[in-house]
C-alpha cells in the first residue's frame, strides 16, 4: 500500500434542516487502500460517501482527491474524476434494460448522429461483466422484476464501468449470496492490486475486518476513531460504534432444538417453476426454521410461495387454524387474514410505502384490527399505536409523521418488522431480516425473534448469512438449484463447514 | 447464477418474437377487416372508407406518440387537448396568410411552445402535473374562446383553411408523414440519450438523479419532443377537418380521448411489441372499431364509447395472457 493519499476529507459538515448529519469529518484514504466505514444506522456513513460521490454538496469543509481540490456537481462529475458508487437502496431503472442501466447517464458515448447504438452499449456492458468476472445478467431484459441480487450486480457493473480510482460500496454485501459475495471480495482484491482504492460500508463487523486495511468508525455523524483492521477486534469496533460494550453473543447460546410438538404450517410437494421443486416440511409452534443456499437455490422464493405471493404449479401450503381444521394458503390476503406475516428481503420495493409516514406504515397491516364501529379508524388510536411502536422499536425519527424515505436502513427495518410483530402472528416469515442494519439493531432484532419464539410464534428465517441461520435456527433446510440438499437439526452437525459442504 | 434467468432471451430472438407478434397482429387486423366487410355488406373495405380510416388515424397517432413520451417520464398533462385546439387555430390562420410555411410553422411553433411552457411549469413550480395541467387547460381554452369572440380574430378562426393547403391530411402525404413520425418517435424513444433519460425519469426519479441525469433539463426535453408531436398533430388535424371548434369547461380534454385509448391499448401490448410501433396499429384498430359501429348505425357518443371501453378491456385480457410478471 502506497503512502500517498488519494482522498483527503477535511472538516466536512452536512446539515439536513436541523439534523447535523456529518460533523467535522476528517479522514484519509491512501492509494490502494481498502477503507471500511462503519457506524450505527443513522450515524452519517451514507451521507458522507454520497457527498464524495457527488450526490449532494457539503455545507463546509473540503475534499482533496488525487492532490486536487474536489467539488463534484453531480455523480457524473464524480465519475469523470474517477469516483463511482454502489448505493445502499437506490437501484436500477426497472423500465429500462439491464445493459442500458449499466451506462445510464453516460449513454452519449454510444451515440452516433444522435442515435444510441444499443448493440455497442450491450457489447461494452458485456465487456465490463467479463473484465470483472461478474455473473451474467440478461442485458436486453428489463430490470423490473429481477431479484435484488441481480439488480445489485448491475449496479456494481455500472460503478466498475467507470474504471474507478475510488470505488464506494454502500452496504452491498448483504444483498449478495455467499458465491457472489466471494466474487465481490475478489474484485476488491483486484482493485487493490491495481492500486485503486475502495471505501466499503457494511454492518457485518467480521467481514469488514476481514476485507479492509483500515476502518473509520462514525457515531452521531462524527468520526470516533480510526483503526487498523489487523489490529482490532469485532468487540472493539462495536464498542466504538455504540459507545458501550456489546456482547458478540447475540445469537442463541443453546445448541438444542427447542420448539413445540404442534405443527402450525405444513408444506407438501410445493413447486414454483424456475425456483424450487417438491419442497415439503412442517413448521412447529415456537420453531425457527432456517433456509439457506446460494443465489440460484430458490430460498427467497420459498417465503413468497408460503405467503401466497408466488404461484406454485403444484403442492400445497396448509395452516393449522384449530385443533381439527387447516386452511390452504394460496393468496397473500388469505395469509394476512389468517395471521401470517411476511418481511421480504427487498424492503424498499416490496414492503414499505416510502412516501407515506411512519404512522401509516406501522398501521397498514393492522387496519382491520384497529377499525371501530362502521369501519371508522380513529386518528387518536392510530397515532397512539404508531407512537407506542416507535418507542418500543426504538425508531430514530423526528415524529410519527416523518416519511419513510427519510429514515436510515435500520430504522426502516424496525418499522417493517415491528408492524408485524405487534400483531403477534402465528407464522412469521423473515427474508434477510437484518439486511442493512447495524449491530445494535441486529442484536435487537435477534432479541425480538427469541421473544417471539418464546411466545410460540413459528418463524421461517431465510438468510444469505450463514452465521445468522446457524445462530438462530432450530432446524436448517439447505437448498441448491431449487432442491433440498440437507436438513440439519441444531443438535446435529450444525457448523458453517458442514452447511457449506452441502450448499455448494 | 443469482439472476435465475436459466435461458436469457438473446436480442435477436426478442426481435423475432416482436416481429412474429407484429405479423400475427396485422394478419388478425386483416382477418377482422374481412369479417367487418362481410357484416357491413362490403362497405367497410370500400376504397373511400379505407381513405377515411387512414386520414383519421394520423393526427391521433401523433398525439399518442406525444403522450407516450409524457407518460414515460411519469407526468400527465390534461391541457394537451387545448394546445391541440390552439395549434389548429394557428395552422388555419397562418396557413391562410402565408401558405404552407404558415401551415407548418403555425401549428408546430404553437404546439411546441405551449407544451414547452407546460413542462417549465411542471419542472420549476413542482406542482403535480395533473393539477397544473388542468389549470393550464383552462387558460388555453379561455385564450381560444377570446380569439373566437374577438372582433379582430373571429373571422380568422371561423374561416376554413384553404382546401389547397390541406394535402397533409390526404393520402399519400398523410401516410408518408405517419411513417416519418413513426421513425422519429421510435428513434427518439428507444435509441437516443434523451429518450432513455426520459424513461429513466419515469422509472425512478431519485435513481435517475443519482445517476447524474439532469431532471429539469430532461423534463424540458420531454416538453420539446411532446410539443413537436402535438404541433404536427394540430397541423394534420386542421388539414383533415379544415376547422376546429372550441368551448370552455375543459371540453378540450375530449380531443385526447381517442389518442389516450390508443396509448392505453399500445401499453397493453408493450410487453410484446414496442409501444411506439404499437401506436399506429392501435390507432387503426380503434378507428376501425368506431368506423364499423358508425356504418352499423350505432349512435356515436356514449354507446360507441361504451363499445370501445369493453373492447379495450377484452383486448387487455387477451394481451396479458401468457405474459410472465417476473424476469428472474
Amino acid at each position: 500500500m502506497s503512502g500517498e493519499n488519494i482522498l483527503e476529507v477535511r472538516g466536512l459538515n452536512k446539515y439536513f434542516g436541523p439534523t447535523h448529519a456529518n460533523r467535522d469529518i476528517t479522514f484519509t484514504v491512501r492509494r490502494g487502500e481498502i477503507k471500511g466505514l462503519i457506524g450505527e444506522n443513522g450515524s452519517g456513513k451514507s451521507t458522507l460517501i454520497s457527498q464524495i460521490a457527488g450526490l449532494y454538496p457539503w455545507d463546509s469543509g473540503e475534499i482533496v482527491f488525487n492532490g486536487e481540490k474536489y467539488c463534484p456537481r453531480s455523480p457524473i462529475d464524480a465519475n469523470n474524476c474517477g469516483i463511482s458508487m454502489v448505493m445502499q437502496e437506490l437501484g436500477v431503472i426497472g423500465s429500462l434494460p439491464a445493459g442500458v442501466n449499466v451506462f445510464l447517464g453516460r449513454t452519449n458515448q454510444f451515440t452516433k448522429n444522435g442515435v444510441v447504438s444499443l448493440k455497442a452499449l450491450n457489447r461494452a456492458a458485456e465487456e465490463v461483466f467479463e473484465k470483472w468476472g461478474l455473473p451474467k445478467v440478461p442485458l436486453n431484459k428489463l430490470t423490473d422484476g429481477m431479484m435484488i441480487e441481480a439488480r445489485k450486480i448491475i449496479e456494481l457493473a455500472r460503478a466498475l464501468s467507470v474504471d474507478p480510482q475510488l470505488l464506494l460500496l454502500d452496504e452491498i454485501t448483504q444483498s449478495l449470496s455467499l458465491n457472489n459475495r466471494n466474487k465481490l471480495y475478489e474484485i476488491i482484491r483486484k482493485l487493490k492490486e491495481m492500486g485503486r482504492s475502495v471505501i466499503v460500508i457494511t454492518h457485518d463487523v467480521e467481514e469488514l475486518i476481514q476485507i479492509t486495511d483500515t476502518i473509520t468508525v462514525l457515531r452521531d455523524g462524527a468520526v470516533v476513531g480510526d483503526v487498523v483492521s489487523k489490529e482490532t477486534t469485532p468487540d472493539e469496533i462495536k464498542r466504538m460504534m455504540v459507545g458501550r460494550d456489546i456482547s458478540g453473543a447475540y445469537y442463541r447460546a443453546d445448541m438444542t432444538p427447542a420448539f413445540g410438538e404442534k405443527v402450525v404450517l405444513s408444506v407438501r410437494d410445493l413447486t414454483v417453476p424456475g425456483e424450487f421443486e417438491n419442497l415439503s416440511y412442517d413448521l412447529h409452534e415456537g420453531e425457527i426454521l432456517g433456509f439457506c443456499g446460494l443465489s440460484d437455490s430458490g430460498i427467497h422464493a420459498v417465503g413468497k410461495a408460503v405467503y401466497g405471493l408466488a404461484r406454485p404449479s403444484s403442492g400445497s401450503v396448509r395452516l393449522k387454524v384449530s385443533e381439527t381444521e387447516t386452511v390452504a394458503i394460496d393468496r397473500a390476503d388469505t395469509a394476512l387474514r389468517r395471521n401470517m406475516a411476511y418481511v421480504p428481503k427487498d424492503r424498499d420495493s416490496e414492503a414499505l410505502m416510502l412516501h407515506a409516514s411512519i404512522l401509516e406504515n406501522f398501521n397498514l397491516p393492522s387496519l382491520t384490527d384497529l377499525e371501530g364501529k362502521a369501519g371508522y379508524l380513529a386518528p387518536k388510536k392510530l397515532k397512539k399505536r404508531a407512537a407506542d411502536l416507535v418507542a418500543s422499536m426504538k425508531v430514530k425519527c423526528t415524529d410519527i409523521f416523518q416519511t419513510m424515505d427519510a429514515l436510515s436502513g435500520g430504522n426502516k427495518q424496525k418499522v417493517n418488522l415491528g408492524r408485524w410483530l405487534a400483531k403477534e402472528p402465528k407464522v412469521l416469515i423473515l427474508d434477510c431480516p437484518t439486511r442493512g442494519v447495524d449491530v445494535g439493531v441486529k442484536a435487537y432484532i435477534y432479541a425480538l425473534m427469541k421473544e417471539a419464539k418464546k411466545k410460540g410464534i413459528a418463524i421461517i428465517l431465510i438468510s444469505d448469512e450463514l452465521t445468522e441461520v446457524l445462530g438462530m435456527a432450530d432446524r436448517l433446510i439447505v437448498m441448491k438449484g431449487g432442491k433440498v440438499t440437507a436438513r440439519i437439526r441444531r443438535d446435529e452437525d450444525f457448523t458453517e463447514q458442514s452447511v457449506i459442504g452441502v450448499m455448494i | 447464477m443469482q439472476t435465475r434467468q436459466k435461458n436469457p432471451v438473446p436480442v435477436e430472438e426478442k426481435r423475432h418474437s416482436q416481429l412474429a407478434f407484429l405479423l400475427i397482429l396485422v394478419a388478425a387486423i386483416v382477418a377482422a377487416a374481412v369479417i367487418f366487410n362481410f357484416i357491413t355488406g362490403g362497405r367497410f373495405l370500400d376504397g373511400t372508407n379505407i381513405l377515411v380510416i387512414i386520414s383519421h388515424i394520423v393526427w391521433p397517432s401523433f398525439v399518442a406518440w406525444g403522450l407516450c413520451f409524457l407518460f414515460a417520464c411519469g407526468y400527465t398533462d390534461l391541457s394537451i387537448g387545448a394546445i391541440l385546439v390552439l395549434g389548429s387555430f394557428a395552422t388555419c390562420i397562418f396557413g391562410n396568410w402565408y401558405g404552407y410555411p404558415g401551415v407548418i410553422l403555425g401549428g408546430l411553433v404553437v404546439g411546441t411552445l405551449l407544451v414547452f411552457i407546460n413542462f417549465n411549469v411542471f419542472a420549476y413550480t413542482k406542482i403535480p402535473s395533473w393539477i397544473a395541467g388542468i389549470s393550464l387547460a383552462m387558460i388555453y381554452e379561455a385564450v381560444a374562446v377570446v380569439l373566437k369572440v374577438s372582433d379582430a380574430t373571429a373571422d380568422l378562426i371561423y374561416a376554413e383553411m384553404d382546401k389547397s393547403l390541406r394535402v397533409l391530411g390526404q393520402v399519400p402525404w398523410s401516410i408518408l408523414l405517419l411513417f416519418a413520425g413513426l421513425a422519429a418517435a421510435y428513434l427518439l424513444y428507444n435509441r437516443t440519450t434523451i429518450g432513455l433519460n426520459i424513461r429513466a425519469l419515469g422509472g425512478n426519479k431519485d435513481v435517475a438523479r443519482a445517476l447524474g441525469i439532469n431532471v429539469n433539463r430532461t423534463l424540458l426535453g420531454v416538453g420539446l419532443i411532446c410539443g413537436v408531436f402535438i404541433g404536427v398533430a394540430a397541423i394534420v388535424q386542421e388539414s383533415v377537418a379544415g376547422r376546429t371548434l372550441v368551448k370552455t369547461g375543459l371540453t378540450s380534454i375530449n380531443m385526447v380521448f381517442q389518442p389516450l385509448a390508443i396509448v392505453l391499448l399500445a401499453q397493453i401490448m408493450q410487453k410484446r411489441l414496442n409501444v411506439i410501433i404499437a401506436v399506429p396499429i392501435c390507432a387503426v384498430i380503434i378507428y376501425a372499431v368506431f368506423n364499423l359501429l358508425t356504418i352499423m348505425g350505432v349512435p356515436s357518443g356514449t354507446l360507441q364509447e361504451a363499445f370501445l371501453g369493453a373492447f379495450l378491456i377484452a383486448f387487455g385480457v387477451v394481451g396479458q395472457r401468457g405474459v410472465k410478471g417476473v424476469v428472474k
